[in-house]
């Protein structure tokens, strides 16, 4: 029984975190800061997603011509992000990242300070996981791996595939978490804004 | 309570996060400039002015990006780099993805690599190994990241068969040298080099003092030596 309500609830609140991004999206202020989020976050992961070799080229001796090519091939690779399943996961990853930071600033403005630093402590977390679980750590491409190499050699390796997933499930989860939960204060003050106008029209 | 667990998760993961970045970078691999297998390098060892030496395994998809890139633009990148800027060039076969569980076709593929290079003909090899193993997986999305289907297990005929297009390898030698682990002591002993030399993962580039791991390629040969280019010049300019 409890159980079951507690899955309506998480239905109930999920809805109206739906509506309320919806809404939100409607206006081209929080669509343009959905919008430059999402090419920011997915630009930083596409910059890391194989390993940090662009990272080691821009603190390489090469020429400044050379670096902003570096930087400047990540725009056509973040296209390349839609067609593969790893791609996929970093292109959603992304996308629940911009819609945090999208209700953040909304509730933000809206005096909602301590729900939005909340929001803006488990999104962070979140995101840094997915950072961390991004590259092939099994196949010896992550930031992962080193680390556990170090600890425990060769055979941690492996370990490093399971503990990029967990992490991984990890980042989505959080990302969900806060999106749900900052979606529904959201929710909450868009309809009293909405009521506060109404019946300030009637009167 | 419930605000100190989020603070507590919170620093922890930063932490976490920043304590990797630190130990990356207070932990690099420790150089090693000298040829593994003469077999295994281009170039004049003793006249060179630079020595690059690649970690790989030949069943690491973002290794065999490089090398593939590489051998389809072997002249101008043997001219520019070998010939005239007088590069040393070194493959170092690993089957760490074999040891952390990554492939099992890694070791037969490690194995297989060093018996062409004891027939003397590594490069011949190692290239048409990177080119039937795009053809036959990589081109088809097999084997190419952490999500994408593995390659299956294969048998040691799919090594053997690589001979027959080539004039400078004798199967039935590769054959008698794989059935009898003939160079197994010495791809263990490589790999297990590399594990210190390079925290654990490959590919690890090590071009003079240029390091690092990992390849940014999306398999068009093209695109890709634009990449190897890069890298290369990057171990040419890093002081």
């Amino acid at each position: 029984m409890a159980i079951r309500k507690i899955v309506e609830t998480i239905a109930d609140r999920s809805k109206f975190a739906l509506v309320s991004a919806g809404y939100l999206l409607k206006r081209p202020k929080y669509l343009c800061a959905f919008i430059v989020s999402f090419i920011v976050v997915l630009y930083i992961f596409t910059f890391f997603r194989d390993g940090d070799s662009n990272w080691q080229l821009i603190w390489s001796g090469l020429g400044i011509g050379d670096k902003l090519d570096v930087m400047g091939r990540i725009f056509p690779a973040m296209l390349e992000n839609f067609t593969s399943l790893y791609g996929l996961t970093i292109v959603f990853l992304s996308l629940f990242q911009a819609i945090v930071i999208m209700q953040l600033i909304f509730a933000w403005r809206n005096r909602e300070k301590n729900h939005a630093l909340d929001g803006a402590s488990t999104g962070g977390v979140g995101a840094i996981l997915g950072f961390i679980a991004l590259g092939c750590p099994s196949c010896g491409v992550g930031l992962l791996t080193p680390l556990l190499s170090a600890i425990a050699g060769a055979s941690a390796v492996a370990l490093a595939e399971t503990i990029s997933l967990i992490f991984m499930i990890l980042a989505f989860g959080l990302l969900l978490f806060t999106i749900v939960r900052l979606g529904y204060i959201n929710y909450i003050i868009i309809s009293s804004k909405n009521y506060k106008e109404e019946h300030a029209k009637s009167h | 309570m419930q605000k100190a667990i989020r603070i507590g998760l919170l620093v922890a993961v930063v932490g976490l996060f920043f304590g990797i970045i630190i130990f990356n970078a207070l932990n690099p691999a420790p150089p090693d400039m000298t040829s593994w297998n003469d077999k295994m390098t281009i170039g004049n060892a003793e006249t060179a002015k630079h020595h690059f030496a690649m970690y790989t395994d030949i069943f690491c998809p973002y290794c065999d990006k490089f090398s593939d890139a590489v051998s389809a633009h072997y002249d101008s990148w043997k001219k520019e780099y070998i010939d005239n800027h007088n590069v040393l060039f070194e493959i170092r076969v690993t089957d760490m993805n074999y040891e952390n569980g990554h492939s099992d076709n890694s070791r037969p593929a490690g194995e297989a690599a060093y018996c062409a290079a004891k027939q003397g003909d590594f490069w011949s090899y190692y290239y048409a190994l990177i080119a039937k193993l795009y053809a036959d997986y990589h081109s088809k999305g097999i084997g190419v990241d952490r999500y994408a289907e593995k390659i299956p297990n294969l048998d040691n005929g799919y090594f053997y068969d690589i001979a027959d297009g080539l004039e400078s390898i004798d199967r039935d030698k590769l054959v008698s040298c794989m059935e009898n682990h003939e160079t197994a002591k010495e791809l263990d002993a490589n790999t297990k080099k590399a594990l210190s030399k390079t925290n654990g993962g490959v590919p690890y580039f090590v071009f003079d003092k240029f390091k690092t791991s990992g390849f940014a390629g999306n398999w068009n040969t093209d695109n890709d030596y634009k990449e190897v280019k890069r890298m290369m010049d990057a171990g040419l300019s890093t002081k």
